[in-house]
Formats: C-alpha cells, sequence, structure tokens
C-alpha cells in the first residue's frame, strides 16, 4: 500500500490562541477515503488546513505522492479543496468555475470546457453549467465544488464537512455521491466532519481527534468494536459507559450493580471503564434461571425510531441505553458477559 | 391606514420644496404670489450662458471624478488592510476612519486645513489638489464600508484559499475572484463618493480657491439674483446627484453592501 499522503511527526500551534495539532502522524494511501472525526476545536480542520498549505507546520514534514512538500505553497501542492461554504466565484457560471484550475494552468478555452462539462457531466449537472452558483441549490453547489476540486486531477482530495449546510434529505444522498465519485477517481481523501454516521458509512479507516491529538485510526468496525477509550467510544455510536471497581476475578462493581465478567487478571480494586454498546443489552421477558447479570429496569425514556427503539432505563444507581427491535414491555435486562468491554479508566491512566 | 397617511404626508413634504424648485425653474415672474407666472426656458439658458456656473459644473465634475479615482485605488488596498487585519489595532482604526465624518464636521476638517495650508511652508491653499484630497477624506469612509461590508459578505477570504487551492497566483487570484466579486460593491460605493463629493458644501467654500470654486458655492450666490435663475441652477444640482443616486442604486442591485450615505 502506497502512502498518497503523508502527515509525519506534525505539530502546529496558532499564534494567537492556545489551539493546534500535536504529534499528528498519518497516512491516506491511493483511492482510501479517511474520515477525520472530532468535536468542534478538535483541531481536524486544522489538519486539513495543513496538508492544504494555508497553514505551515512548526514542525514535521508531509508528503504528497512521494514528494516532501513542507516547504511549498498552496499553489504549488495541488490539493484539491472543497469548502464547507464551497466557495464557489460568484461571478462565474458553474461551468467556468469548473474550467478555472484549467484556466490559470492555460490550457486551451474549447478543451477546458470540454473537461469541466464532462466533469460537470459526472457529478449530474450537465444541465446546470451556465448557471450562476446563486442560481442553484445547496446540493448543487456542492456537486460544482467537487467537480472543480477535482478537475485538474489533484494528487489528493480534501474536504472540509462537506455535507454540514445541507439538509438532512440532500445529505444522505451527496453522502454516496462523495463515494461514488471518490471510488470512481480513486483518489486519496482527507473528509474533515463531526457527524459520526458520515464517518462510519464513509471512511476506509475513520480517525477520532480530541484536543489536537489523534486518539485512534482505525476502520470503522475497528473503531466501533475496540475504541481504545471511553471519548472513542462514546464518539463512534451509542455507547454506555460505567465507571467501575474489580472486587473479584471475575466480577466488577458498577453504578448499575455487581457484573459478573472476567477481569482478565486484574487485581482487585482496579478502577476502569466498562463499554456496553446498546444493542448488545438482551431484553429478558421470562426470569432467566440460573444467568448472570439480569436486572431489573425502569424505563425513563422511551423513543420510537420506526425500525428501532431507543430506550433509556433506571437501574440500580445508574442508568442504560438500550436499542432494541422489540414493541414489547421492559422489565429485565440481560448483559451477556461478551458485551462488556474494559476501557483504561480515565483517572488511572497515566497523563 | 394611518401608516399609509403618514407615508403620503411625510413624502409630500419631501416633494413639495423639490417640486417647487421645478415649477419655480420654468415660471417666468414670480413675486409674492404662490406660483409664478409664465413658462420659460430661459433661466436655463441663462444659468447655461453664466461663465462662473458653466466653470463650477467643470470644476465640480473633475473634483467628483478624481475624488472617485482616488478613493479607488487608496480605498481598495485600505479596505483590504482592514479586511484582512487580525490586529484589534488595526480594527479599531478602521472603526474611527468609518465614523470619521460624522464625528468631524467638515467645518473642522475645513479649519485644519486652512490652518496648514495657509502657512508659508505649505502654501497650497487655493490649489484644486487641495480641495480634492479634502473630499477623499470626507467620502473614503462611505467607499470602505460598502466595500469591506462585501468582502465579509462575500468570505473573500475563502474564496482567495479556494482559488490559491485551484493553481491561482496571487495577481491571478486579484483580477479573476477579488476584483469581479466586489464589482457591484466598489461601483456602488463609487456612486456615492460622487454624489456626496458633488453635493459637498462646508468643506469646499471654505477652501476652494475663486478659480476652482465647486456648483454647489457658486449656487449659493445666484440665491442673490432673481429666483427663477436659482431655482434651474439647484434643479441641476439635483439633476446631477439623483443621476448619481439612482445609477448607484441600480449597480447595487439591492444588494447589502450599498450604505446610503448617513447625511
Amino acid at each position: 500500500m502506497t502512502a498518497a499522503v503523508r502527515l509525519q511527526n506534525i505539530d502546529y500551534h496558532y499564534p494567537d490562541s492556545g489551539g493546534g495539532v500535536a504529534d499528528i502522524d498519518l497516512t491516506i494511501a491511493a483511492g482510501e477515503m479517511l474520515v477525520c472525526i472530532g468535536p468542534s476545536g478538535c483541531g481536524k480542520s486544522t489538519l486539513l488546513k495543513l496538508l492544504a498549505g494555508f497553514l505551515r507546520p512548526d514542525q514535521g514534514r508531509i508528503y504528497l505522492g512521494g514528494d516532501d512538500v513542507t516547504a511549498r505553497t498552496t499553489r504549488e501542492r495541488g490539493c484539491g479543496v472543497v469548502f464547507q461554504s464551497y466557495a464557489l466565484f460568484p461571478t462565474m457560471s458553474a461551468r467556468d468555475n469548473v474550467a478555472y484550475p484549467l484556466r490559470v494552468r492555460n490550457i486551451a478555452l474549447s478543451a477546458r470546457r470540454k473537461r469541466a462539462e464532462a466533469m460537470l457531466d459526472l457529478v449530474g449537472l450537465a444541465d446546470f453549467a451556465d448557471r450562476l452558483p446563486a442560481q442553484l441549490s445547496g446540493g448543487q453547489q456542492q456537486r460544482v465544488a467537487l467537480a472543480r476540486a477535482l478537475v485538474f486531477e489533484p494528487k489528493a482530495l480534501l474536504l472540509d464537512e462537506p455535507l454540514s449546510a445541507l439538509d438532512a434529505a440532500t445529505r444522505l444522498s451527496m453522502r454516496e455521491e462523495i463515494r461514488r465519485i471518490q471510488q470512481l477517481r480513486n483518489i486519496a481523501t482527507l473528509l474533515i466532519t463531526h457527524d459520526q454516521d458520515e464517518a462510519l458509512s464513509l471512511g476506509d479507516r475513520v480517525a477520532v481527534m480530541k484536543d489536537g491529538r489523534l486518539q485512534q485510526v482505525a476502520t470503522p468496525e475497528q473503531l466501533y468494536d475496540a475504541p481504545v477509550d471511553g471519548f472513542v467510544a462514546s464518539f463512534v455510536g451509542r455507547a454506555n459507559l460505567l465507571a467501575a471497581v474489580v472486587v473479584e476475578p471475575n466480577a466488577v462493581d458498577t453504578p448499575i450493580g455487581r457484573l459478573i465478567v472476567p477481569a482478565h487478571g486484574r487485581p482487585p480494586g482496579t478502577r476502569l471503564e466498562l463499554l456496553i454498546r446498546p444493542e448488545r443489552i438482551v431484553i429478558e421477558m421470562a426470569h432467566p434461571s440460573g444467568s448472570p447479570n439480569v436486572f431489573d429496569v425502569q424505563v425513563v425514556r422511551d423513543a420510537f425510531y420506526g425500525a428501532t427503539r431507543q430506550v433509556e432505563v433506571a437501574v440500580g444507581a445508574g442508568s442504560l441505553h438500550l436499542e432494541t427491535t422489540k414493541r414489547s414491555a421492559i422489565e429485565r435486562v440481560r448483559i451477556p458477559p461478551e458485551a462488556v468491554q474494559f476501557l483504561s479508566s480515565p483517572d488511572s491512566r497515566s497523563p | 391606514m394611518l401608516p399609509r397617511w403618514i407615508t403620503i404626508a411625510y413624502l409630500a413634504f419631501l416633494a413639495a420644496p423639490i417640486v417647487l424648485l421645478v415649477v419655480g425653474s420654468f415660471g417666468g415672474l414670480w413675486l409674492n404670489t404662490l406660483l409664478p407666472t409664465g413658462v420659460t426656458g430661459r433661466w436655463y439658458a441663462e444659468v447655461a450662458a453664466d461663465p462662473s456656473f458653466r466653470r463650477a459644473f467643470g470644476s465640480s465634475l473633475i473634483v467628483a471624478a478624481t475624488t472617485c479615482l482616488i478613493c479607488l485605488l487608496i480605498g481598495l488596498p485600505l479596505a483590504y488592510a482592514i479586511f484582512r487585519a487580525r490586529s484589534p489595532r488595526i480594527r479599531a482604526f478602521a472603526r474611527v476612519l468609518y465614523q470619521l465624518p460624522v464625528a468631524l464636521p467638515a467645518l473642522v476638517l475645513a479649519f485644519g486645513f486652512i490652518l496648514v495650508f495657509s502657512s508659508d511652508a505649505l502654501p497650497w491653499l487655493g490649489s484644486i489638489w487641495l480641495l480634492i484630497a479634502g473630499h477623499v477624506v470626507l467620502c473614503m469612509p462611505y467607499f470602505l464600508h460598502a466595500v469591506v461590508a462585501d468582502m465579509h459578505r462575500l468570505n473573500l477570504h475563502t474564496l482567495e484559499e479556494a482559488a490559491e487551492s485551484l493553481g491561482s497566483s496571487g495577481t491571478q487570484q486579484f483580477f479573476h475572484v477579488v476584483v469581479p466579486s466586489l464589482r457591484h460593491s466598489m461601483l456602488s460605493g463609487l456612486i456615492v463618493v460622487a454624489a456626496l463629493s458633488i453635493g459637498e458644501f462646508q468643506f469646499s467654500n471654505l477652501v476652494a480657491g475663486f478659480l476652482n470654486r465647486t456648483y454647489p458655492i457658486v449656487l449659493l450666490q445666484a440665491f442673490y439674483g432673481a429666483t427663477g435663475f436659482a431655482c434651474a441652477a439647484t434643479v441641476i444640482l439635483l439633476l446631477l446627484a439623483l443621476t448619481a443616486s439612482v445609477a448607484g442604486a441600480l449597480a447595487a442591485g439591492g444588494r447589502p453592501g450599498f450604505v446610503v450615505p448617513a447625511r
């Protein structure tokens, strides 16, 4: 696997505020879509700006297609960037917007019009070539921005929260459209988002960021099934996070009560954090005899989403979130030991 | 119903002097009557033939056009600097610039100019360039306001970043993206500048030399003569200013960024 994009040991701090990124090591393979996700202010957009060349790192190297581009300007790097606000040139038609990168590369008028129109066709806007950006809907503007960022065959495609300005329905179809075109052009792509559904469904790999650092970079499945900590677990999918103390080799105490799970050799007294995904909790109708980890619950909140129900229940001194397809009343739940994952506790981790 | 009547009354109040001026400018004799008697075009012919009015008309156009040109040449880089400024000091300076014409009456500026430029070291009082310089100072804030507001509205910085990422050089960004995107606000800003400069009286009356008096100054003197002549001369000024504002409104096309001057 060749790395089309490589960020090596990058540090950057904004001169006038405390923000920035630190210790960033990241590669994107040719044709791979890497989605970077994190809460606002975590530095994910800074990452994109560093890669595009809008910002220069304080430390570290940036490689594009094997070349060290750390010292190169934005213009010399030639990344295709799609901005959150689309940044279409308001006085140019869709066609002229898409043809612009070719115009500044001195490609003849007829050739660049042809290529721009082919790109517009690819994004499904062949009939809108003469429209000005103000005459296009948000989704259409987004497609023009995508076509413009790809028409000059950039080494990498960078998308900064491309879907956040769209309404929910358009967002879903644009998500699929971005994926389709990205795979068709087979281009290394960095997509910045704060939407976990977007990250899980679009990314070949997902990078979770917090406070300017990468917390975990993994495939969506790995990220969901084996998050490194509670932050990642709660940021990717829904999560029940329980503070726990080991009391016996195969039992831990939690706010919801004692759970029978193997402590994997952790000595009694060890504090840790447990992760239980809502859909792994089993709803029991009868009292199953002899099964461990069965709890009586009281429903606090019950929201119906069609295919599933999201239910919050009170258990002991704590609460759990459940996700179920069952429509029946919920009085009792069972937590299978294999549904419980151990995360290191935030307060036990060395700084 | 009431708001409508208030609007009508206000418009009548606004239009009455203008209507009377127009009537007076075509009227024959106007002495102690509500309306003049007779219809004539001779007042316009007299104004057109008057050498001091002809000279003042020319001076006003030269001053307004040069003021516009200088506002554009200095104002665009200045607006850009204000827009891109991250330092709070520059932003405070920009605020002062915006409020200058309100905080500082033209009269004060004129007194300052007279003090400085009547000295032996800088004996430029009376030159047309000094007059233009004053007009630039008085009009620039309106131009800056229109352009800077448009820069913010367009998110110009992102447009430039986009252009740069697409391979555009600094010069190309300026001519392909910045200037075309700002054309409406620059034009509307300039037309406000032209209208203000044409109508400017306070400052010009004190600073203009006898040979480059602008139209409003000469106009004041007309009111010591025949009423019809004064009316015709005023209507000409009105038409000049009206042309500028209508053109400005059309150029702005109802966009934000066009600011109606505050005086």
